[in-house]
């Protein structure tokens, strides 16, 4: 399957900006079973240097520098990716057959398997998700009892949050505490990607942030509008013995062929699609528009997706 | 039980040890009153040279002490420091190894040597710094070691500096102000000289800044920072620019120092600021004290980093248990420096011992670059011990616990009085070749009180000069001839373009100050007598001043939509032209931004000037608290500020040369002056009113311009607008002219950096407004057409003018400060 990715960030600012820093994170990222066909950054703002770099998780990274005035900057990535379903499906079973208990896990991450050790970055709070609180662990915990399967566990714990939790925009933003979202039990993807994270790290387990893209269907009859998805964002488990597995519990499906990868970090801080850092007087608003199809689809309808476009501001779905 | 401590100078039979003998007979033969003697010239020559280490109280106050050393120094044999010196520098290989490895191939993770989680669980470990480990400049250049002398008699390490050690310039002034007493205290007593390390420390810049017209860069946090006078002082003796972040930029992958003639690279970088805060694009996004894209520069290899971004996590205790192993791994050697025994609870065996044996142990966070933790178990409740333990089995990774240690005290002067006290060194070493050079000195920092085993120079307490005694094999080695001054370069050249920017906006504000304390002054004072004369004129008069008083600081609508005309509303009208903090043109408003810019440039201005900063801020605070409204008390602050003002612009002429920075500040508050003159000569110059009213309104324009007396002296007739606008517009001869000051501003310009043969884009406009005002003749601008009550052209003249001067500074800021062709 081959999916076309249109994700566009735009800084507008409010006094004019002498010199900009940003950092991208736009190109999704290569895997056992995605592939990158094509890629292209588009900046706006003239003159720029780029620089692109892999950093510690693997994520292509390009630091823009923006050299003269200006009043907006909007970086765009286009992608062509395509997923092998089949190599998915054998990933998830094979994970299934070699998941381990609890209590094997626990006991296995306190001693040293060479194995193991890149995992054990992921084990700890981070700059945007904070320590699980007791409620939290407890939580989790009705999940992974001592003797129950790990991935069986991370599975029915996908779907309490999934049932648990209400799907509502506008109430939190990257910055809410994942504690707040976890007494208001609402948010968006985002906020149950990182309370699931902050959650399983406060058991004793290695899980990772996961950004990236999912491809959503108009109802019935009606066209899909360009630009109207969202980025969106999941979480991976690392199980002992059996690897990474990621779960998405906004929509309490484990990620196969409608996922797309775009990158892995501690939490959104490592994968934020667009950070700036510029010096003016006055502040700056970020809007976002994502557009995510399946080839074949697109060319049916490629005649009507260039009109109706909207913005939208930076909310995950 | 602890072991009883030792003692420095006493062995256990209370005889004085040999090596102390010299020190204790100079002791012994001058007396207490000659070292309070000594004591005080030591006070006095750190008053003098303006050494303190800055300790904030809390967010507000920040007490600028001084710093303090003790006449009687730290004095090891030259035979046990070699073997010190040894375990040292062994030590800093391993740590170098180790930061290397961390950040590479993390073979100590992958083999078992290091646990992962006191790498991964420790906030230090930069993942940002990922795979720089191999790069030939990524070293830990600068390593600073605390010691204390152990149980056993030997020098144990107790804490590792690696990001951005302090104390280097600490220890240089302790032993420069220690040379200059000990002649009469010490005269028999030699040691060994700083000079080589400090040779060793330029010579390591040297060679890491090879490209020609490269510059080598301290960056410091600023004058706020606790260090700040090491900073300075470190600086100057090793030859280094002194910057803060802003003076930095990053592009085309390297980094750069601004300076009004240019951009200069920058190859080498000591920095003083912590890993987090070094690059807000990567680290620490909130952080005003580092440099966009430095830490990409740095990935590209363009930028030598003294030490490294990640070298954090080496500060890190956690690793002790585990120095042993990585030293035979790495190294194929024993550990010769011992360390105090220390359980990282991070593992079972580990935990549950200090679980076991808390009240007996120090518990401490791994992790200082998050906060500092450490528990004195011995002193605490069962209640506290409980909660202790909780917190270690929530988060065992983060805790240590070592053993209770009892290290040596030292004799320490104090009220004339000499007293055991307990002591740590701060030792230093830098990389030179393939191994380190220790400085043969160091920093000692003794404990405030006489039981406290916490040394601290944030908690207060005292510093010792350590003396490494015997002589130095080179006699070559003069320690040179310097002489530490708090020199900032002013050259235009080299001028900072961060300084350089400030100082056209102290112009600018000061400027703006001036002018709008003193029209709202003449308002104010015109409304209080205003009931003398109940005319109608005067009254319609008034309005045309409000009216240009909300043009003049552009606090629109302001007077332009004010619904009721009632004294009270305007009175309430002019006192948030006053007062209002947050409505960008007000006085207050103005007057911060003047004190900002103030703020920035204190290292070159006259110390009064900083003085009556303070004085004009406290006393205007007092002012906006106030609830009095009555126009004689208000004249009363306003005329108060006006004389400070005046004051400060008097003391700002004279600290620096017009050659020197001064030169932007003249400009800067040349276009201020013309522009806000234009802005009145349109507001009360352009319409044809009567002339009862005319004179009030000519009269309040001299007064703002201060002018007054000099109309009179030049006219020698009343006001009238044929002349004043000659006077104020035209005359050559009158220095605050418009078209004076823009002949000025025309030469002032040639004197700059970039000026070119050519004419500038900043200049052009000034040459057209030098056109435009050569050309006017007063007779055509002032005359009116049937009907007309203004005199359009000569708005239209202003305006214009008004535009080309604006111009002029947006092309000037752009073509001096963002350095975006460069």
């Amino acid at each position: 399957m081959i999916y076309t990715i249109y994700h566009k960030t735009e800084f507008r600012y409010q006094s004019m900006v002498t010199y900009s820093h940003n950092m991208a994170r736009l190109k999704p990222r290569e895997t056992g079973y995605q592939k990158v066909l094509d890629f292209s950054l588009e900046i706006d703002a003239f003159p720029f240097e780029k620089r692109e770099f892999l950093n510690m998780f693997g994520n292509v990274c390009t630091h823009i520098v923006i050299k003269n005035s200006h009043l907006s900057l909007s970086v765009t990535g286009r992608s062509r990716v395509e997923i092998f379903p089949e190599i998915i499906d054998a990933h998830i079973a094979n994970i299934k057959a070699n998941s381990i208990t609890y209590k094997a896990a626990k006991e296995r991450l306190k001693s040293f398997v060479a194995a193991d050790m890149q995992a054990k970055q992921f084990m700890f709070d981070s700059e945007l998700i904070a320590p699980a609180t007791e409620e939290m662990k407890a939580y989790a915990l009705e999940s992974f009892k001592d003797e129950r399967d790990l991935f069986e566990a991370a599975n029915e714990f996908m779907g309490r949050i999934y049932h648990d939790f209400e799907f509502l925009s506008g109430f939190s933003d990257v910055t809410t505490p994942v504690s707040e979202i976890f007494k208001a039990k609402k948010g968006v993807c985002q906020d149950f990607a990182q309370l699931a994270i902050s959650a399983l790290r406060g058991i004793g387990l290695p899980c990772k942030y996961v950004s990236g893209y999912i491809e959503t269907v108009p109802a019935e009859g009606e066209k899909k509008l360009f630009g109207t998805d969202a980025s969106h964002a999941w979480f991976s488990l690392y199980i002992p013995n059996a690897g990474w597995i990621e779960f998405d519990p906004t929509n309490n499906v484990i990620p196969k062929h409608q996922h797309i990868l775009l990158g892995y970090g501690r939490d959104y801080a490592d994968i934020a699609p667009l950070k700036g850092v510029v010096f003016s007087s006055g502040g700056s608003r970020l809007s976002v528009m994502v557009d995510v199809r399946e080839e074949e689809l697109q060319e049916q309808s490629q005649e009507q997706s260039f009109f109706g476009f909207k913005s939208q501001t930076q909310t995950q779905s | 039980m602890l072991k009883a401590s030792h003692d420095e100078m006493f062995d256990e039979n209370k005889n004085i040890k040999k090596h102390w003998q010299e020190i204790a007979d100079s002791l012994e033969s001058s007396g207490f009153d000659e070292l309070e003697s000594k004591q005080n010239e030591i006070d006095w020559f750190l008053k003098e040279n303006d050494v303190t280490y800055n300790v904030y109280e809390n967010l507000d106050a920040k007490v600028n002490r001084s710093w303090s050393l003790d006449p009687i120094p730290f004095v090891i044999s030259s035979q046990e420091w070699d073997e010190t010196a040894i375990g040292l520098k062994q030590r800093a290989k391993l740590l170098n190894l180790i930061l290397k490895d961390l950040y590479s191939e993390r073979k100590l993770i992958k083999e078992n040597i290091i646990p992962a989680e006191v790498i991964f669980a420790h906030k230090g470990f930069a993942t940002e710094a990922f795979d720089f480990g191999s790069k030939e400049n990524f070293q830990l250049y600068f390593y600073a070691a605390d010691m204390a002398r152990g149980p056993n008699g030997k020098m144990w390490v107790v804490n590792d500096r690696a990001q951005a050690p302090s104390g280097l310039g600490y220890a240089l002034e302790n032993r420069l102000t220690m040379n200059a007493i000990s002649k009469g205290l010490y005269p028999e007593t030699p040691r060994k000289r700083l000079f080589h390390f400090f040779e060793d420390f330029r010579n390591l810049f040297q060679n890491l800044s090879s490209e020609q017209e490269s510059v080598s860069v301290l960056l410091t946090p600023g004058p706020y920072n606790e260090t700040y006078f090491e900073h300075a002082f470190l600086s100057s003796y090793l030859n280094l620019t002194l910057a803060q972040g802003d003076d930095l930029l990053v592009k085309n992958d390297a980094l750069w120092l601004k300076s009004l003639g240019g951009l200069k690279k920058v190859q080498t970088l000591l920095r003083r600021v912590d890993d987090r805060y070094c690059d807000p694009l990567e680290l620490n996004d909130s952080s005003r004290l580092g440099v966009s894209g430095l830490l990409d520069a740095a990935r590209v290899g363009n930028v030598n980093l003294i030490n490294p971004i990640g070298s954090a996590i080496l500060e890190n205790i956690g690793l002790n248990p585990f120095m042993e192993k990585a030293c035979e791994y790495l190294l194929g050697e024993k550990l010769i420096l011992p360390q105090i025994a220390t359980w990282w609870c991070g593992q079972e065996k580990a935990l549950k011992f200090v679980l076991k044996n808390l009240e007996t142990l120090i518990v401490k966070n791994i992790d200082r670059t998050v906060t500092v933790e450490a528990f004195f178990c011995k002193k605490m409740r069962e209640e506290e011990l409980e909660n202790l333990r909780e917190k270690i089995i929530k988060n065992p990774y983060q805790y240590v616990a070592q053993e209770e240690i009892n290290f040596s005290t030292i004799p320490f002067y104090a009220d004339k009085k000499i007293e055991p006290r307990n002591a740590s060194i701060r030792a230093f070493s830098i990389k030179v070749g393939d191994d380190y050079s220790v400085m043969n000195g160091g920093l000692v920092r003794v404990s405030a009180t006489k039981d406290s085993l916490l040394v601290s120079s944030q908690k207060g307490g005292t510093s010792k000069d350590l003396w490494i005694l015997g002589k130095d094999d080179l006699e070559m080695c003069i320690l040179s001839s310097f002489k530490y001054s708090k020199y900032v370069d002013t050259s235009i050249e080299n001028l900072s373009t961060l300084k350089a920017e400030n100082l056209f906006w102290l112009g600018r504000y000061l400027a703006r100050s001036i002018t709008t304390t003193r029209f709202v002054l003449q308002i104010v004072k015109k409304l209080a007598s205003f009931y003398r004369f109940d005319m109608q004129s005067t009254k319609e008069s008034q309005e045309i001043l409000h009216t240009a008083l909300t043009h003049l600081t552009m606090t629109y609508p302001g007077f332009l939509s004010l619904k009721e005309h009632s004294s009270e509303a305007i009175m309430d009208e002019i006192l948030s032209v006053i007062k209002d903090t947050s409505r960008p043109g007000t006085l207050t408003y103005t007057l911060f931004m003047l004190l900002n810019a103030n703020l920035n440039l204190k290292d070159i201005l006259a110390m009064e000037s900083w003085k009556l900063h303070d004085k004009m801020k406290n006393e205007w605070f007092e002012f906006l608290n106030s609830e009095k409204k009555s126009n004689i008390y208000i004249a009363g602050k306003l005329e108060n500020t006006l004389i400070y003002l005046m004051a400060y612009k008097e003391l700002v002429q004279e600290s620096i040369f017009k050659e020197q920075g001064l030169l932007l500040y003249e400009i800067g508050s040349k276009i201020e002056d013309t522009i806000l003159l234009l802005s009145l000569c349109r507001s009360l110059m352009t319409l044809d009113i009567d002339k009862s009213m005319e004179y009030d309104i000519l009269d309040s324009l001299l007064h703002t311009m201060e002018s007054f007396n000099a109309y009179r002296a030049h006219y020698k007739s009343s006001l009238m607008l044929e002349n004043v606008v000659e006077f104020v517009v035209l005359n050559r001869q009158f220095p605050k002219s418009i078209i004076h000051i823009c002949k000025e501003l025309i030469d002032d310009f040639k004197i700059l950096p970039k000026s070119k043969e050519i004419v500038s884009d900043y200049e052009e406009p000034i040459y057209k407004a030098y056109k435009i005002l050569e050309s006017m003749e007063i007779s055509k601008v002032l005359r009116l057409k049937e009907d007309e009550v203004v005199f359009f052209e000569f708005d239209r003249l202003l305006a214009e003018l008004s535009q080309l001067y604006i111009d002029c500074s947006n092309e000037f800021t752009k073509t001096y400060f963002s350095h975006n062709d460069e």
